[in-house]
């Protein structure tokens, strides 16, 4: 990656640089941090007309709640979604990757992704690292063979369920699916049992909390319903607000002016998306 | 807390079983695929196609089995339009046998290839942990297998009909599955003769009853409800 | 101990109305052992995009190098300053890039986008990126500062406020934890301008 005397923008794949230096630092007692995690829970199942996603919004940082509404249910394809558990930027990082090959690969064919395209492209990224990236993974989408779903643990093994739960909230989850599910369920009552695995997940997991996402998939439409149901709203605010009695102490104040930013006028046509 | 192994690479602590009979083969399997002592899919397939005429069984790590069975898949798409015709089972049992010998030091899989061919009929091949290839007449695989070994020596018959052979195999799984932890859910079978491939399924409430084992009940509440006119109090 | 321990710091990036606020403390110690007072660790990217970095100090002057150089290619070539959300991008990327050999350093972003709408977030030491609307915060006493801020917290404040807010959060913060303290720097951005202030804090 260096060349010469400047480090030039890396072409991709990941950078081994600091390994030496870090295992020297953890050999010395110093341990190294955790990661930003989604101890969660996210589920999906299969319906009459199509697939429901479904995830809790706590992302965690060991004990502490890092974030109180993060968004788990990723974007594959217009056709296709993805909940992420695991290390944040594992999920984070390995969707948007096959989210950007999926997008290559229609400009390539002029067709819609394919659920087992983007399963394809998951397990093999995720077998490629024999699970050190931690991504564990409820795919669903609706494409030209019907609607599917699949889950892919982090090693790169896959299955093809019609209701699939995953993360540290899924034994909580699988029960609400295991007493509820049933064949030919139509919207509304999937929404319903969605969210209700998800809020027992919320409930009943420590590291699952906050409000309830769902993504409902048909043929040709997509329902994202961000905060479904938020079964925690904040109850500790002061409408007053807060005071402070006493200043703080500034030693010193820098006032540095900003300039207008100029105004820049586009001309001609924009280019077309899609 | 305990640790129920969530975080454990999912396996197939597994019952599966090949057999040859008269006019082909028979595959069969459970459909446990645990993580640790959760039971991520209780209803898994794991006998995979190959072509038209091959199948395989999986066993071991789920993610290195089927990345095996994929890529022996995608060879033998290749072979078939080269050659012009199916591919044999050899050909097949084959390439299983090179990745998985290849890769010896960082796959944890073992699997069953079975198949029908013009040239040697039926035929069984067993491709255990070290990438070894043994051709048998009827192989056994998975944590289940150790409860199985006498069983088999003593049932298998040279020449079985193929309900004869499919009952051996269904005998044989549910006798693994009320056994082992590992394995459990449904019998899965495929049978492949010169006619083509069959695939049966038998759920866990159409399977005989071994030593022990009780009928399925919906609840657990009925059995109570016939044995005591009250719920059995709760004691700590 | 963590390597996040090892120096210590305080990071907190809060928004207000049509302006951000972002403050560190300025202590650089080795474990328990103060070595510097006037540390730096929020970095002016351009005019009205600035990035704190917490963790270990040699990583955070590595990081902010190699962050300044990508930002200048950036100017070069597209003849514009970046948007808070691209760089945010950039940065994730850049942690990601060491997945398995991270930098051992705790992001925070604040910036004024277009039609300075105010943009804050933070990340793990990989890249994560935890998007907020409030507040985010990172260091040795995040713990400290997530309760402050929780509490201190309110939607639509002017500059002036802001600054109080963000400071008092910080100092208050910082007073719960061995590791980071002496003294604070806040940044309050607006649309016209850039206060830098300098906190007198504690200096035990």
């Amino acid at each position: 990656m260096t060349n010469g005397a400047f480090e030039v923008p890396a072409k991709g794949g990941f950078s081994f640089d600091n390994c030496k230096r870090n295992e020297m630092l953890l050999n010395k007692g110093l341990k190294a941090p955790g990661f930003l995690k989604t101890g969660t829970t996210i589920v999906g199942l299969v319906y009459q007309d199509g697939v429901i996603l479904g995830a809790d919004t706590r992302a965690t940082e060991g004990p502490i709640v890092a974030d109180k509404n993060c968004e788990k249910i990723h974007y594959m394809a217009p056709n296709i979604y993805c909940c992420g558990a695991g290390t944040a930027a594992d999920t984070e990082a390995v969707t948007d990757m096959v989210s950007s090959q999926l997008k290559l690969h229609r400009y390539h064919t002029g067709r819609e992704s394919r659920v087992i395209t983007a399963l394809t492209l998951l397990k093999s990224h995720l077998f490629r690292y024999q699970g050190h990236v931690s991504a564990a993974l409820v795919l669903g989408g609706v494409d030209v063979s019907g609607p599917h779903l699949h889950t892919i643990y982090p090693h790169g093994s896959t299955d093809t369920l019609p209701f699939a739960t995953m993360g540290s909230g899924s034994l909580a989850a699988m029960s609400v699916f295991e007493s509820k599910y049933r064949e030919g369920l139509t919207r509304d009552e999937g929404v319903k049992i969605v969210c209700e695995a998800i809020a027992s997940g919320i409930f009943n997991d420590l590291g699952s909390g906050s409000n309830v996402d769902v993504c409902v998939i048909t043929k040709g439409n997509v329902e994202y319903l961000r905060n479904h149901v938020q079964p925690n709203p904040r109850t500790y605010t002061s409408a007053k607000g807060y005071t402070f009695s006493k200043p703080t102490e500034v030693l010193s104040t820098k006032v540095t002016a900003l300039a207008q930013r100029a105004v820049v006028t586009e001309r001609g046509d924009a280019m077309e998306e899609e | 807390m305990e640790d129920l192994g969530l975080n454990a690479p999912h396996s197939m602590g597994t019952t599966i079983i090949g057999v040859t009979y008269k006019d082909g083969v028979i595959l069969g399997a459970d459909s446990r695929t645990s993580t640790g002592v959760y039971v991520a899919n209780r209803a898994s397939d794991k006998i995979t196609q190959l072509t038209d005429n091959v199948y395989v069984c999986r066993s071991g790590s789920a993610a290195d089995s089927q990345i095996v069975s994929d890529y022996v898949r995608y060879f033998l798409h290749q072979h078939t339009i080269q050659l012009g015709q199916p591919a044999t089972v050899k050909v097949a049992a084959n390439l299983v046998r090179l990745l998985a010998y290849g890769n010896k030091d960082t796959l944890q899989t073992g699997m069953i290839v079975g198949g029908w061919d013009k040239y040697e009929g039926g035929k069984i091949y067993g491709i255990p942990l070290g990438g070894t290839i043994i051709e048998q007449p009827f192989s056994i695989g998975g944590s289940g297998s150790s409860y199985l070994y006498g069983f088999l020596d003593q049932a298998w018959k040279d020449g079985m009909s193929k309900d004869e052979a499919e009952e051996l195999v269904k005998k044989a799984v549910s006798l693994a599955i009320a056994r082992d932890g590992a394995s459990g859910g449904v019998v899965r079978t495929v049978i492949i003769n010169e006619e083509g491939v069959t695939r049966n399924f038998y759920p866990g409430d159409q399977l005989p009853l071994w030593h022990e084992e009780l009928e399925p009940q919906n609840s657990l509440l009925d059995i109570w409800g016939a044995a005591a006119a009250s719920p059995v109090p709760m004691t700590e | 101990m963590s390597i996040f321990e090892y120096n210590g710091s305080a990071t907190v990036a809060m928004v207000g109305k049509n302006c951000i606020a972002i403050g560190s403390d300025r202590r650089l110690g080795v474990q328990l052992q103060t070595i510097a007072t006037d540390f730096q660790r929020i970095f002016q990217i351009h005019d009205r995009l600035f990035i704190g970095l917490s963790g270990l100090g040699s990583d955070a002057q590595t990081l902010y190098q190699r962050l300044v150089f990508r930002h200048k290619l950036y100017q070069l070539r597209e003849e514009r300053d970046m948007k808070p959300e691209t760089f945010a991008n950039l940065v994730s990327a850049i942690l990601y890039e060491k997945r398995f050999g991270p930098y051992f350093c705790q992001p925070v972003i604040a910036g004024l986008g277009d039609d300075n709408k105010p943009f804050i977030c933070t990340m793990d030491s990989i890249g994560a990126k935890e998007l907020a609307k409030d507040f985010v915060v990172a260091g040795t006493a995040s713990e400290s500062l997530y309760g402050a801020c929780e509490s201190m917290y309110k939607p639509d404040m002017e500059p002036e406020e802001l600054f109080e807010t963000v400071s008092q959060a910080l100092q208050a913060s910082v007073d719960r934890d061995c590791l980071s303290g002496w003294g604070g720097h806040v940044y309050i951005v607006t649309p016209t301008e850039i206060k830098e202030h300098i906190l007198k804090g504690r200096m035990d």
